[in-house]
């Protein structure tokens, strides 16, 4: 079963929907879904024009596929577990919130917390990512716990803060404190970022660019061969965060671990 | 006529101990204040009764004609934002929240642009905190980083550290060691013992490499970090480890540069890592003068305390998200209510540039800079001169304000509790 859903015209474009609503097990039986358009509920046809095309019995077998201006759209995909949402432009914040299982991809940009708290599945986000992707909720001890974020272009600050699973991959820059407090799962950084892995206490970041400046509290601990991009670099391994007790590790280019502070 | 115990309106510390001379409704003059308590109660500044703009020009109208147009205002809006909630009393910030929850608004106050990412900090670590009386009475060693109290708390210093004496501290400027962190040379730094100057952004690995000193793992620092050599690094340790109770006072240099909440949060468990040795607590230096009491009011609303968006019915936070600058910036809001502040002066040219292109009122005693931008402001007393109501300090210690004299102003409360009756019996 394939699911259209093409946004309309709306009169406060600005104003954000929240459709946590859209998920491809919702698609199966024909509920009456709506979503949130500020404080307004709405039915989905309010703002979708909505076409369904095919025949489905099970959730694997729904694609739903969102068009139009969907940059506003928060939560689609929320606690999703199986089938496939292909999202055609950009998407709001917290697209794959808690999701386990399927597939997102997200063909243009991904707005502030991408895959937050994710438990599996994958998320393909073509673009750049907002900040704290693949993170938690604010207080939440532990932020993605499985499956796979990969983001072909740039991503923000805080990227996979409390990262405990699964991996993150960041294929351009990484802005300010990425994989800051994280304690298990994989990081990596194709590109360059700021200060990895402040307070980490598990889990591997690799770092492919420029890292910045590095913390004053991880401890070098040799080196090793990374592989990444069909490539091999000689990566400056450390410890850490060691302000935290932390024995994370993380890698960075051996020739171009520039400046410690 | 002389009052006496007057409690000043102005900063976080809300100095209770000012004698203020008034005849009817003048002041005439402050002892005991700060130049800014002086400016705050002599200042006259107040707009006279409600305006309303028509065209490109502003008309007098009435307080039932501004408060009617402001319900309409707010039930006309899919997204309403009800910002500022710092410079009014506690009993007025309650009616705030359940306006907000009415409405299904979002409700932020000035915590967004100032000690914000502290609370995010302390919700994730906690809070080694204490009172002022703590500070003043016991503590030997003083830490001031990211701050500048001598101009922005200006009695800071002389009511509870550097000049204070207190029951334990018999002369507390002979006694005090006083630590100064920041970018640049400030009064503050110049009375300091020992002054830290951190390259700007920096204070995130010098509060890790402090953390390392006092855990033993000194060896790892490096020569330098961000600014600061190794060799004041490990002095500065010894001071805290050496103190026989020691006071953190963090301001925005800390909350607002590169970092934010993390940086707070590194600062929390620096402090923690202290307390394993000697006495160490923590504490924001607060701002507005009740901006503490609006964090205090929508947690024990709405278990959050501040970015609380009500759209879907219950409280969701989310900083970043829900809070004001990030709500304006992204235009999303589509009518906004501002209450005892200033936002056109305080945030970004194009948070300011939507509060002007959106029906935005006001409700301050006060012309600012956001009187500007707006389409009708209501004038109200001034809580503390000619309205009372409760505050809270810094350091979380409720205050009850004086009223000096009365005028033909109403207070916050009559306001929005008539525009929430409105609102109420709108919504049915």
């Amino acid at each position: 079963m394939r699911v259209i859903l093409k946004t309309r015209p709306r009169k406060k474009p600005h104003v954000p929907i929240e459709a946590e609503g859209i998920i491809p097990q919702n698609f199966l039986r024909k509920n009456d879904l709506s979503v949130y358009e500020g404080n307004r509920e709405r039915h989905l046809e309010d703002l979708f024009f909505v076409t369904v095309e095919g025949p489905a019995v099970s959730p694997d077998q729904v694609e739903v596929i969102l068009t139009g201006d969907t940059g506003r759209i928060k939560r689609v995909g929320e606690y999703m577990n199986a089938g496939r949402i292909i999202i055609e432009g950009d998407i709001g914040m917290h697209c794959g919130n808690f999701m386990s299982a399927g597939e997102i991809i997200v063909r243009g940009n991904a707005d502030a917390w991408l895959g937050r708290e994710m438990r599996g599945g994958r998320i393909l986000c073509e673009g750049n990512a907002g900040d704290y992707c693949g993170a938690g909720y604010r207080g939440e001890k532990r932020g993605m716990r499985g499956g796979t974020v990969e983001v072909m272009g740039n991503a923000g600050d805080f990227v996979a803060e409390y990262l405990s699973g699964g991996e993150v991959i960041v294929h351009g820059d990484c802005g300010d404190l990425p994989g800051v407090e994280m304690r298990g799962g994989t990081l990596v950084i194709g590109g360059n970022c700021s200060r990895p892995c402040g307070n980490m206490t598990g889990g591997t970041c690799m770092v492919l660019g420029d890292p910045g400046e590095l913390l004053p509290s991880f401890r070098r601990n040799g080196s090793t061969e990374a592989e990444f991009g069909g490539k091999k670099f000689r990566m400056a391994v450390f410890r850490g965060d060691v302000a935290n007790r932390g024995k994370g590790t993380l890698l960075v280019r051996e020739d171009l671990k520039s400046s410690r502070p | 006529m002389r009052i006496e115990d007057v409690v000043c309106p102005f900063c976080g510390c809300l100095c209770d101990d000012l004698v203020v001379s008034v005849e009817g409704t003048k002041v005439l003059s402050v002892e005991n204040g700060c130049t800014l308590a002086t400016e705050k109660f002599t200042g006259d500044h107040r707009l006279a009764h409600p305006i309303r703009r028509t065209g490109g020009s502003w008309e007098k109208t009435t307080y039932d004609v501004a408060i009617r147009e402001t319900a309409e205002i707010l039930l006309d809006a899919e997204r309403p934002l009800l910002y500022g909630w710092s410079g009014t009393f506690v009993e007025a910030q309650t009616i705030g929240v359940h306006l907000a929850e009415l409405l299904g608004a979002v409700i932020d106050n000035t915590s967004t642009v100032c000690h914000g990412p502290s609370i995010m900090a302390i919700q994730e670590v906690g809070h080694p905190g204490c009172t002022l009386g703590q500070v003043k009475n016991r503590a030997d060693v003083i830490v001031y980083w990211g701050a500048n109290p001598i101009e922005a708390h200006p009695r800071h210093m002389s009511r509870y550290t550097t000049f204070a004496d207190g029951f334990f501290v018999k002369s507390a400027f002979r006694d005090r060691k006083v630590i100064v962190v920041d970018i640049r040379e400030t009064d503050s730094s110049e009375i300091a013992d020992e002054f830290v100057k951190v390259t700007p952004g920096g204070d995130y690995a010098v509060l890790s490499a402090l953390r390392m000193i006092v855990r033993g793992k000194g060896e790892l620092v490096p020569e330098k970090v961000s600014g600061v050599t190794r060799e004041q690094l490990f002095r500065v340790a010894n001071i805290c480890l050496s103190a026989r109770f020691g006071a953190i006072f963090f301001g925005l240099g800390l909350t607002m540069s590169r970092g934010k909440y993390k940086n707070i949060r590194n600062a929390i468990e620096l402090t923690e890592e202290l307390n394993r040795h000697t006495k160490f607590t923590i504490s924001p230096m607060r701002g507005h003068w009740n901006v503490y009491g609006s964090n205090e009011v929508f947690t024990w609303i709405t278990g959050y305390p501040y970015a609380v968006d009500f759209s879907r019915g219950i409280a969701f936070y989310n900083p970043g998200e829900t809070t004001s600058v990030d709500i304006l910036r992204r235009k999303e809001c589509d009518a906004c209510l501002v209450v005892a502040s200033d936002p056109g002066a305080h945030f970004p040219r194009a948070c300011a540039g939507h509060l002007a292109s959106i029906p935005t009122v006001q409700i301050d005693p006060h012309v600012n800079a956001t009187t500007h931008l707006s389409r009708i402001q209501i004038p109200v007393a001034v809580t503390g001169i000619d309205a009372e109501g409760t505050a809270y300090r810094m350091d979380g210690v409720p205050i009850r304000t004086r009223q000096l004299f009365s005028t033909d102003y109403p207070d916050d409360v009559a306001v929005l509790g008539r525009i929430y009756s409105l609102v109420k019996e709108a919504k049915g």
